[in-house]
């Protein structure tokens, strides 16, 4: 019993320290690698009446010091943030309400007003689900910058599993 | 004569708490050691966005440093607008700007009327620029509607700029020889004998690109 006991404890303790060596996500990237500037948050699952649409607060959150234009941004060459559902999900996207960006300017000219948006944001997504579950994956296409230069536009992919009921 | 009393049940109850007390020892240093780990990564992906956000002492040499810096510039064959192919080597005995720009980028509008009036001011003295148009964007090949969307919106913005340089296409296809163009804007100086002299990455000001101009031409 006794002899058990401590292969057990040395076991679980060997595994619980080789466990601990390395975590669960990838360590930081080195200075200057490209940063993920948004990353979708929540929720991963929607319950929705099948047929129906209904809205969904999908949430975001950009990294701190960056920020991306707003859906409609003062200035026709910038690149709006835009929400969209493929076809042939499921689920189909009636029509997206975004917030208001609020006012930014580069340090290097004051004078020109940007419409951004910072931190955490929410998307009001109308969906209409066909009965069943359907694993969608939606789009969010935005175009980040800081103080001093701009990142190329992305296109990240904002799962989500919509259950129409 | 002296009896030994056998207490099996203490005794196992010793070993027991013995073996859940290391158990929890062992539990903890790998928990402390995971938050540990966790929190060094953090820090650490938190230090790669600020040395990208914060002008600090040591964020500019991040700025302005590139493995390119004493080097020949990489050499390169693009279209121009008219369609027409640019080398590097065209401009061989020229001090140059190569400045990576791109339409939807808000720095990049900013400083590019002070290139086109430093290229007007110092094209006498054998000084030229290469503004190179690198939308970054995730296109794919085929997508020929794409990218004529794009050369429409170069042309516009060249247009609108009235930039009096050559400005070449597709500047994503050298993206990897010119350090991987990460952000935009990107520029390098080159002096006459095609070395790279100065690199910078985003937005400085006028000042400090005529003052970059000045080492490509000496």
């Amino acid at each position: 019993m006794r002899k058990m006991l401590v292969v057990a404890a040395v076991g679980a303790a060997v595994g619980l320290v080789a466990m601990a060596q390395e975590p669960l996500w990838q360590e930081g990237k080195p200075a200057g690698a490209k940063v993920q500037a948004v990353q979708y948050l929540y929720p991963e699952q929607v319950t929705i009446a099948a047929g129906k649409p209904t809205a969904v607060q999908l949430h975001f959150r950009i990294a701190p010091g960056l920020h991306i234009n707003s859906h409609e941004p003062k200035d026709k060459f910038l690149i709006p943030t835009t929400f969209s559902v493929p076809a042939g999900a499921g689920v189909t996207l009636r029509s997206a309400v975004y917030p208001e960006g609020h006012d930014f300017a580069l340090p290097a000219d004051p004078r020109t007003r940007l419409n951004v948006f910072t931190g955490e944001f929410a998307i009001e997504a109308k969906l209409t689900a066909a009965p069943g579950d359907h694993l969608v994956q939606a789009k969010l296409r935005y175009q980040a910058c800081d103080e001093a230069q701009c990142m190329p536009p992305k296109t990240i992919t904002v799962p989500i599993d919509v259950l129409g009921k | 004569m002296r009896r030994e009393v056998r207490i099996p049940v203490r005794r196992n109850t010793l070993v027991l708490g013995v073996t859940l007390f290391l158990l929890a020892a062992f539990a903890w240093a790998g928990w402390a050691n995971w938050e540990y780990r966790k929190q060094q990564a953090e820090k650490a992906a938190a230090a790669g966005v600020h040395a990208m956000l914060e002008k600090g002492e040591s964020a500019d040499a991040l700025y302005t440093s590139s493995p390119l810096l004493g080097k020949p510039a990489p050499d390169f064959k693009l279209e121009d607008l008219a369609g027409k192919k640019v080398s590097l080597a065209d401009y061989k005995g020229k001090a140059l700007l190569i400045n990576f720009w791109a339409t939807w980028c808000g720095p990049c509008k900013l400083e590019t009327p002070w290139i086109v009036d430093l290229r007007n001011q110092y094209a006498a003295k054998g000084f030229e620029v290469l503004g190179i148009d690198s939308e970054g964007d995730d296109l794919k090949a085929s997508d020929a509607e794409g990218f004529a969307r794009q050369k429409t919106a170069v042309q516009r913005f060249v247009s609108k700029e009235k930039m009096p340089y050559p400005v070449l296409l597709n500047g994503d296809s050298i993206a990897n020889r010119y350090g991987g163009l990460d952000a935009m804007p990107t520029s390098f100086w080159v002096d006459r004998t095609g070395k790279v002299v100065a690199s910078q990455m985003g937005i400085t000001s006028k000042d400090d690109m005529e003052e970059k101009i000045k080492k490509a031409l000496e």
